[in-house]
């Protein structure tokens, strides 16, 4: 035996023996990616570099052999400076999407193409479970979300985005007629935690709370939960029945609530203190926001979410024939759309720039004007005039569009003596709502009136206060952001409660240059968009505008998704290593080495682009296998694996072994799963035993929910037994 | 009288086999014989008169000086080839040096066995023979001959190490695989003097108890592998390579082994790779090539130049070797002088001489008016030398702590009007193109690193830039898997260090101080000076150039393509470039 130091522990290893092997079997992991026992040493990643003392040279730790009385430090600044730019370097030539864009734009971190994808197989049960790590009221998101993840979906650029977020509202509903899903929550932790507010922040944080395994209670001042979703949006758009149906679900997890109890008239932040070990305020904002013009105190203008309310909770105030709402945004939209259903008879919609301006949802605009609204576009209320104190008319000032302002869009200027005026007999202003501060006192507000939270640790001036969703830092925003921070925020909680600290730092992840995609060889196939009740019909009703996906639409819209997150995601060497280093790959942005290609047999999808030379695939065929269906191409940065004479994999020798696929560390190689659609999943991965030919083989299996997804050969047995994926798949049950 | 043609690769490229041709027909095809590399590359042709042992040296002669030689050699008047005889000042290029290497090249007919034998050839061979191999390495070892490919590393170390190794089976391996631009001492001793490469790995090879010996040469060098071929033949034929040579019981077979064109084959565990017909990939080292070589058997591999210094060191003792040099560099070294400079050819000089006698004292200065401005020594995995180091001395030690190495000897001799940017970006290019793609750090760094030097070509330095190129070339020194790689940084490191004002200027003020890089430069016409000739529109090739007759002319810059044609064209200087 060998005696060396590591790390300045005191080893022993056998003589002969690298110092990765002695590291590995002490407990301290080097990384590595070209590294496998499999095969001979080869030594190109260059990530097992250890430092030695008195060696000048860095040592690739995968064949230095130990020494007697050897020093080595495996995490040295030099080791890790080599091993960090080693990374950059490589992810700099990694052209590949760990995570989908959509994903990434949901404020929410919804896996899109998780749950889209399983739409597209009509896994609708494992879809529904997706969404739910992100979102506790799918069906109502769904349905209101002004989904950014389409803004993001690449489909865009084929011909239009997929419909993420009725797909969403979809799976939701199949799960809320059926069986409904109910996650199982931790051991009881003992912690007490109070959510002040039932709105989609409070309840989101409530949910994820309580799965952790916190008793969690709700207080909200209204007479049930649901917040801005029940008071805010119109029942054609969300009907309650279906929020109530998500909320029990919510109530199933064990989450109490307390109605009818007001911040500052039945406690304060202070009592609930006393009784719980962390406190989250979660608001809201209630109060429409003011356009500072004369005549707002008129009799007949109203605040656009109080007028909402008044119409859900039965108590809509008289708004006559003629109806002008002010405003561009979806608030807006609601207003004169409910404004159109009371019976109004003729509904304008004020707004200071033009349709391509407006902030509104475009088919929310749409329906709004197959209902009947008459836009008044580049115009802004001047004064709101009256008689006997009851408003009468506005007087508009016409607008043009100049330059361009901080937000990319036009700035309307008012065209100077150019006025106009229409006859009303309300108003409806909904241009934005506020925190209504008496009700926060305790907290300490910033400069625009909201409450201080931090923007990663949610916490307050008050230890053991958080806050989070409209009523903290930028003020009122959309719902799917309030949960993204519901979650986040009941991570820093569970942390604060465990007495840990809370992990803030965004892990590296890799996400291909936009400008450089190529979508010419993709077919273009028309987004489906569910079908809604006629407009003439509708303008009468507050029946749901929109009939939902039927199951087959619902599979085929989700089939249009490009998969532009990688499979391996879950699993990938690559990427766990990448973060475990603090790095900045583009520092050395350039040129990518391959073109981003899917070459695709029945059971390996191959994607240069993604590969990073570790070689283990060309030396698994040759030394393992004696196939030598792959070989390296080219020289230089254009070195590539392939087939000799680039030809397609199936005029090889290759019998399928799949070991090239199971040795490589990152998505440039990767076998298909049973699924027709192929989705990156957190599968389970085993390892089991067969029979095949009267010999015990090894095969490792991948499951998702229960379902068998992969079987892979895993030794010699299976490797060389000549089977083809269904004969695997038929010897595994799932 | 006799006449000698220097054929090697240069000569003939210059036109030597047109002159022999030439003097067959005027009659003198029974006095014609050749012989290999002169080394005097800036004279050839280069045709030798010899009448009995005098030498009337012929230079940049053409077919048509053929009737003149003739009449020189049939009647021994002089008068007729005077204009061609070579300048005394001139013959110093040859008279400075000290040939061991190159002893017999440009002397002997490397086509015939006998010249080489009449030289001594294969005595050393005889007395090694009949030595103990453990004798063989100890006047090695106190030659102090070291490894002339690049890295210097002791010869009879690595003898000694591949003669320690367990197993009957060893191999000896000649690295001929010369592919650092501008170096071609390799290719001219093959060319010129086969047999000592032979006799030198003879000795080895009994010197290590290797019974297989292989040259490992590239496959663009034919002459070279048609004179080592026919080298191999008449060695056979008189038994000195083959079974029981010279009755000494021991023996030995040779293999050549036609490389197919990848620099990184000139590394050691890559030329083994692609010897055993694998792409060429340096292989982890340890083991090293003595443990686990050439089918895993023990093996060692020298250079073309380390061999063919052997043969003389066994004939004339270790010491005489020594006995040249500094303290750690022992013998000769042969430089490949190409560039900027007046006398570019092969330069053997002892050890301890300086770069400056080198350049100027042999190499007879700068070729134009410009003044010197550095030396890129040892090619792509060489660093550059500036002016004020002129004086630094040929020595292992001294060269590297330039930044530069002694390398396999080339030599590029740069003046002002090279820029020092384009000047690594050209090495980096190459050493990205030729990297064999195995490591991150050379596969990828050196791409990203030319990438960068490209942007600051062409102006688009960012702040930050040099920085960011020094902490790749660190890194990639540090964690490339073998010495291409380690190497590929230091043209680029050598630049920044000695002229980070040049890349400064780019990056900053977008300019090209040597005024080499296209996108930096504008061609300008200062209308005083400019007396309407026309010359430069009409050399202009994309009519860029307007202006009338006696009338100061005007440039387009919009479609200028800064080909330079107007500048070399204007006779009044009145064209700048800026």
């Amino acid at each position: 035996m060998i005696n060396l130091t590591i790390n300045g522990k005191k080893i022993t290893a056998p003589e002969g023996s690298t110092i990765l092997e002695a590291a590995r079997a002490n407990g301290i992991d080097i990384p590595t990616l070209c590294y496998d026992k499999a095969v001979e040493i080869y030594g190109a990643c260059g990530l097992c570099v250890v430092e030695a003392e008195g060696i000048p040279k860095l040592l690739r730790s995968c064949s230095a052999k130990v020494m007697e009385g050897m020093v080595v430090n495996t995490e040295s600044e030099r080791v890790v400076q080599s091993r960090k730019i080693a990374m950059e370097l490589l992810m700099s030539a990694h052209d590949g999407d760990c995570v989908a864009p959509c994903q990434l734009n949901c404020p929410a971190h919804t896996d899109c193409q998780g749950y889209v994808g399983m739409i597209a197989n009509g896994e609708f049960d494992s879809a529904l479970k997706i969404i739910k790590n992100n979102i506790p009221l799918p069906a109502s998101i769904g349905r209101v979300c002004p989904h950014p993840c389409e803004k993001a979906c690449r489909r865009k650029n084929v011909e239009e985005p997929i419909n993420i977020a009725q797909l969403k509202a979809f799976a939701a509903d199949v799960d809320l007629n059926g069986d409904s899903y109910v996650p199982e929550c931790k051991e009881p932790t003992g912690k007490k935690v109070a959510v002040i507010g039932a709105g989609p922040a409070g309840l989101s944080a409530a949910y994820y709370l309580t799965v952790m395994g916190h008793s969690v209670t709700v207080y909200d001042m209204m007479d049930k939960a649901g917040g801005m979703l029940r008071y805010g949006i119109p029942q054609y758009r969300l009907p309650k029945e279906v929020l109530d149906k998500e909320i029990s679900i919510i109530e199933k997890t064990g989450v109490k609530f307390v109605y009818n109890s007001k911040l500052g008239r039945d406690f304060t932040i202070e009592s609930l203190k006393a009784e719980n070990d962390a406190v989250i305020v979660a608001v809201g904002a209630w109060k429409s926001s003011s356009m500072r013009t004369p005549g707002e105190e008129l009799d007949g203008v109203y605040g656009g979410i109080d007028f909402l309310r008044g119409v859900i909770k039965g108590n809509a105030p008289d708004i006559g024939e003629k109806v002008a709402i002010c405003g561009g945004g979806n608030t807006a939209m609601d207003a004169c759309r409910t404004a159109v259903r009371l019976g109004a008879k003729e509904v304008y919609v004020v707004y200071r720039r033009t349709r391509n301006e407006m902030p509104a949802d475009k088919l929310e605009i749409d329906e709004a004007e197959e209902e009947g609204v008459i836009y008044k576009f580049l115009t802004n209320p001047l004064s709101f005039n009256g008689e006997n104190g009851k408003v009468k008319s506005i007087t508009l000032q016409v607008m043009e569009l100049g330059e361009p302002d901080a937000s990319g869009r036009r700035r309307p200027v008012p065209v100077e003596g150019k006025t106009e005026e229409i006859a009303v007999d309300s108003v409806i202003l909904a241009i934005g709502q506020k925190l209504v501060q008496g009700d926060v006192s305790e907290l300490k507000l910033n400069e625009r009136g909201n409450i201080e939270a931090d923007p990663d640790f949610f916490n307050t001036s008050i230890d053991g206060v958080f806050a989070i969703g409209d009523a903290t830092n930028r003020g009122a925003s959309i719902a799917i952001e309030a949960i993204g921070e519901a979650d986040r925020c009941a991570r820093a909680v569970d942390a604060y409660l465990n007495g840990q600290a809370f992990d803030t730092r965004v892990p590296y992840i890799s996400k291909r240059d936009e400008s450089t995609i190529d979508y010419s060889d993709r077919e273009k196939q028309s987004r489906i968009t569910p079908k809604v009740l006629p407009a003439d019909v509708r303008n009468k009703s507050f029946d749901e505008v929109s009939l939902g996906f039927t199951e087959d639409e619902a599979k085929a819209e989700a089939s249009r998704c490009l998969e532009c997150g990688c499979r391996e995601y879950y699993k990938c060497k690559l990427l766990n290593v990448a973060q475990r280093y603090d790095i900045d790959p583009d520092r050395f942005k350039g040129e990518m080495p391959q073109k981003y290609t899917r070459d695709e047999n029945a059971f390996i999808e191959r994607n240069p682009a993604k590969c990073i030379l570790c070689g283990l695939c060309v030396r698994s065929c040759r030394e393992v296998m004696d196939i030598h269906a792959l070989g390296l191409m080219g020289r230089g940065f254009k070195t590539e694996p392939s087939p000799a004479f680039a030809l397609p994999l199936d005029q090889t020798k290759c019998n399928n072994c799949g070991l090239c696929v199971q040795l490589c560390p990152t998505g440039a190689l990767t076998e298909r799963s049973s699924l027709k659609k192929q989705v990156p999943l957190d599968e389970n991965c085993t390892e089991e035993f067969v029979e095949i030919g009267g010999k015990k083989a090894r095969v490792l299996v991948s499951r998702y929910n229960g379902k068998v997804l992969r079987v892979i050969p895993g030794d010699e047995v299976s490797r060389n037994a000549g089977l083809s994926r269904e004969e695997l798949f038929g010897l595994i049950k799932d | 009288m006799r006449i000698v043609i220097g054929q090697g690769s240069c000569g003939i490229a210059a036109g030597a086999e047109k002159v022999r041709a030439a003097l067959a027909d005027a009659g003198v095809a029974e006095n014609v014989s050749i012989t290999g590399c002169i080394g005097m590359c800036w004279l050839e042709p280069i045709v030798d008169v010899y009448d009995g042992d005098a030498l009337t040296r012929l230079v940049r002669v053409s077919e048509s000086d053929a009737p003149a030689i003739a009449e020189f050699v049939k009647t021994g008047d002089k008068s007729a080839v005077e204009g061609l005889v070579v300048s005394d000042e001139d013959s110093e290029f040859l008279t400075k040096q000290t040939r061991i290497a190159l002893r017999n090249c440009g002397v002997i007919n490397p086509e015939k066995i006998e010249e080489y034998m009449e030289k001594d050839g294969y005595s050393a061979l005889k007395k090694a023979l009949a030595m103990s191999p453990e004798e063989v390495i100890e006047i090695i070892k106190t030659s102090g001959l070291a490894g002339r490919g690049g890295a210097g590393f002791p010869t009879w170390f690595k003898w000694n190490a591949a003669r320690q190794s367990a197993g009957d089976e060893k191999y000896l391996i000649c690295n001929a695989d010369e592919g650092d631009p501008g170096a071609f001492m390799d290719r001219a001793v093959i060319e010129s003097d086969p047999h000592n490469l032979i006799e030198g790995m003879l000795i080895g090879a009994y010197a290590i108890g290797a019974k297989h010996a292989v040259v490992y040469v590239r496959a663009e060098y034919p002459l070279a592998i048609k004179r080592l071929k026919n080298a191999l033949a008449q060695a056979k034929e008189k038994g000195i390579i083959g079974d029981n040579i010279f009755g000494s019981g021991f023996s030995c077979d040779f293999m050549i082994k036609a490389g197919a064109g990848a620099f990184v084959c000139g590394e050691e565990t890559a030329l083994i790779e692609s010897l055993e017909g694998h792409r060429g990939m340096p292989r982890l080292k340890p083991p090293f090539p003595a443990q686990s070589g050439f089918w895993r058997k023990p093996s060692n591999i020298n250079n073309v130049e380390t061999f063919a210094n052997v043969a003389w060191i066994i004939n004339n003792g270790g010491e005489a070797f020594a006995a040249m040099g500094t303290e750690g560099s022992k013998g000769t070294k042969v430089f490949a002088v190409t560039g900027k400079v007046k006398r570019s050819g092969l330069v053997e000089i002892p050890m301890g001489k300086t770069l400056r006698d080198v350049i100027f004292d042999i190499g007879g200065g700068m070729k134009t008016d410009k003044p010197f401005k550095a030396v890129q020594m040892g090619g792509p995995s060489g660093g550059c030398i500036p002016a004020e180091l002129i004086d630094t001395v040929i020595d292992y030690k001294a060269l590297g702590a330039t930044g530069a190495i002694m390398g396999s000897g080339g030599m590029v001799v740069m003046d002002e009007s090279t820029c020092m940017v384009g000047m690594a970006k050209f090495f980096l290019d190459f050493t990205a193109k030729e990297s064999c793609g195995k490591c991150i750090h050379c596969r990828i760094g050196t791409k990203r690193m030319l990438e960068m030097l490209d942007r600051i070509t062409k102006g688009e330095g960012k702040d930050g830039d040099v920085e960011l190129l020094e902490e790749l070339c660190y890194s990639i020194k540090d964690g490339a898997l073998c010495g291409l790689g380690q190497t590929a940084p230091n043209p680029v490191l050598t630049t920044i260090k000695y002229f980070r004002n040049e890349y400064e200027a780019h990056i900053k003020d977008k300019k090209c101080p040597a005024g080499e890089c296209s996108d930096l430069i504008e061609y300008k016409i200062i209308a005083d000076k400019c007396r309407g000739c026309t010359l430069c529109a009409r050399n202009c090739p994309v009519n860029a150039i307007s202006g009338t007759v006696k009338n100061p002319h005007v440039i387009d810059t919009e479609k200028c393509i800064k080909c330079g044609k107007c500048y070399q064209s204007c006779k009044f200087g009145a064209i700048v470039k800026e």
